[in-house]
């Protein structure tokens, strides 16, 4: 076990849920603690997940093309609710239309994501990437509840 | 929820849940509350909406259109597609009309929509205004009202169709009928178990009932429109029997309300003879409970669905996709296929990317003409078994409802007799787990708790176990996971070049 705790979701009024699904099976295989959301979960849903299982991380999945809309002042919301510094991810099909990546993926860091992920992202990648920016954080691992 | 409208609904359903046809009196009342939820409500007057819809002619009727299309063979295409203000979508409409020849247009809701999040999709309205550029994965049909529909309507030479993909489904339906569309795509099952999470399965079979029981309402006025049943659910590797099941439920609870032109859509599996296997036993199985329930006069047209998986990123990879779609739609008999494009693994089409994949399907249906596969041992396996499948499932469920489909099909869901592959809902059990075969087929790896008989599951395993051994993995349920995104993958994965 890393001792780490993960909170994912789809956001918004999204129903994509196979790819959350499998991305939490795999997450936790890799030794994460998982606090599944599921589908159909608003932003605020994910914020006040985080503070109760005192949580890590936050992926928020985004399929359906409105998550630009969905994912705003998600950044301020963790910072409003004291959780200002936590890892935030965002993947998925973000944006309505074929947009070239490199301005969503801008877009998405602006609001203040850590990293945002194309769609098509393994699962593997994800999970090393993880396991990256938690090192590069060197912070402690915090108390599992 | 914020931007939710909350329920004003002072009369709510009183009658205990049973598929009779809602009354007169009672609907009435039901259709009042309804249409104060939002301030465009009021203009809906199915009177005056009947007449309008008399004054179409024939070609932008769907329920002719497509009676001509199976009188004819015919195999129809049609698109999804919906953006979020009114420019945009005429524009859309046009451009699948035209450039794309698609026989049916479509009007896709956005999510906001589907879920009667109507402040918010007025401000994704507002938003794509200001950025010139859509912000919503739909038109937000309730919000622009009736005469904007029509407005649509008008700049079109086809029949029009409302897709949203959604639980609640009230008001889209009279905004959508009213404003002069002829068909809507969604039905109380389907819908409930793929796209909702906390909706019971009892809501979405009252939600729709309302939907039918309107439908029926404009037939009693002279009018017939086309309702339509997405029987592709989760989208994620489903198996035809388990789709057919629904379209079957469904159908039966839509024809206790008075619906008499019902459509039933499969997803693609993407191999050749179990999918025309799957039209063939949809269209079969569907008149054949129709005839138990003692309904001889319901048009039941089948419509083929491009693959609704994942998606390869490769724009080549997914033409090839398109165009064998094409050709599985018109070899399996479908009524009409609806399209993706070369766009779908990253998320909506510009039009013109829509439109290229309407061509290229037509192209495919074109040279496929004529080829049938009726006769062939191996289709009549499939039709044979898909059928065993089914009636094991749905005879089960009626039993459970002492003959009433509603209760029957709640009950159930309860108990996983009835169950659907990758739900997202909490009401469904979600244990019953498909798999694709060695060759190509889609099985049942684990049956959860349906009632599929013995000997059939010997079938699914058996096949599967060949994939298992021919590509060294277990046997165990990372076969299924497995098959969600194959067809994703590159090429180069797929399909390794011959090295010496």
């Amino acid at each position: 076990m890393t001792g780490r705790t993960l909170v994912t979701g789809v956001i918004g009024s999204d129903t994509h849920i196979v790819g959350n699904r499998i991305l939490t099976m795999a997450l936790e295989a890799a030794g994460y603690r998982v606090v599944s959301l599921g589908a159909l979960t608003p932003a605020e849903e994910f914020v006040r997940a985080a503070i109760e299982t005192a949580a890590d991380a936050i992926l928020v999945s985004s399929l359906y093309g409105q998550g630009e809309l969905d994912c705003r002042g998600f950044r301020d919301r963790c910072v409003e609710a004291g959780i200002g510094d936590i890892l935030l991810y965002v993947g998925g099909n973000l944006v309505v239309g074929k947009q070239p990546w490199p301005e969503v993926e801008k877009r998405f860091t602006d609001m203040g994501f850590d990293r945002a992920f194309p769609p098509g992202t393994r699962t593997d990648e994800v999970i090393d990437i993880l396991a990256r920016d938690f090192g590069a954080r060197a912070e402690p691992v915090r108390s599992a509840s | 929820m914020p931007g939710t409208v909350a329920s004003l609904d002072p009369n709510p359903p009183t009658l205990p849940l049973s598929d009779a046809a809602i009354p007169g009196d009672l609907f009435a009342r039901m259709r009042r509350d309804n249409l104060a939820r939002w301030p465009t409500g009021a203009r809906v007057d199915v009177e005056e909406a009947a007449a309008f819809h008399k004054t179409l002619p024939a070609h932008k009727r769907l329920p002719a259109v497509l009676r001509r299309a199976v009188a004819e063979g015919r195999c129809l295409t049609q698109p999804r597609g919906g953006f979020a203000t009114l420019a945009m979508q005429t524009e859309l409409m046009r451009t699948l009309d035209r450039d794309g020849m698609a026989d049916i247009v479509p009007t896709t809701t956005d999510s906001y929509t589907r879920n009667e999040q109507f402040v918010q999709a007025q401000r994704g309205v507002e938003e794509s205004e200001r950025l010139g550029r859509s912000m919503l994965n739909g038109f937000p049909l309730v919000n622009y009202g009736v005469d904007a529909c029509r407005a649509l309507i008008a700049g079109i030479e086809k029949p029009a169709i409302v897709l949203s993909g959604t639980a609640m489904p009230k008001l889209t339906a009279e905004i959508g009928y009213a404003g002069g569309y002829t068909g809507y795509l969604g039905s109380g099952i389907a819908y409930t178990v793929s796209y909702t999470k906390e909706t019971t399965i009892e809501e979405g079979i009252r939600n729709y009932q309302y939907v039918d029981r309107l439908a029926a309402l404009y037939q009693e006025h002279g009018v017939e429109l086309h309702r339509r049943q997405p029987g592709f659910l989760t989208g994620t590797i489903i198996p035809p029997s388990i789709a057919i099941m629904t379209c079957v439920l469904d159908l039966l609870l839509a024809a206790r309300q008075g619906v008499r032109h019902y459509g039933l859509e499969l997803g693609q599996c993407l191999h050749l003879v179990q999918d025309a296997a799957a039209i063939r036993a949809c269209r079969e199985l569907c008149q054949e409970y129709l005839a138990r329930f003692g309904y001889t006069d319901v048009f039941t047209p089948v419509t083929s669905l491009h693959w609704m998986g994942a998606w390869p990123a490769d724009e080549a990879q997914a033409a090839a996709l398109i165009g064998y779609g094409g050709t599985l739609a018109a070899v399996g008999g479908a009524s009409s296929v609806t399209t993706k494009s070369t766009h779908e693994a990253i998320g909506i089409p510009t039009p013109q990317a829509n439109a290229e994949g309407l061509r290229t399907t037509r192209m495919a249906i074109h040279v496929s003409y004529g080829v049938r596969l009726d006769g062939l041992p191996a289709h009549e396996f499939e039709v044979d078994l898909i059928k065993r499948e089914v009636r094991a499932v749905v005879d089960r469920v009626l039993e459970m409802g002492d003959g009433d489909v509603a209760v029957g099909t709640v009950r159930a869901f309860a108990a996983g007799v009835m169950d659907i592959p990758w739900s997202p809902n909490r009401q469904v059990k979600s244990r019953v787990l498909p798999a694709r075969d060695a060759d190509g087929c889609i099985r049942i790896l684990d049956a959860g708790d349906m009632p599929i008989p013995r000997d059939v599951m010997e079938i699914h395993e058996e096949k599967l176990r060949r994939r298992a051994e021919r590509e060294r993995v277990p046997f165990d349920h990372q076969l299924a996971v497995g098959s969600v995104y194959e067809l994703s993958e590159p090429l180069s994965r797929l399909m390794p070049a011959m090295v010496a």
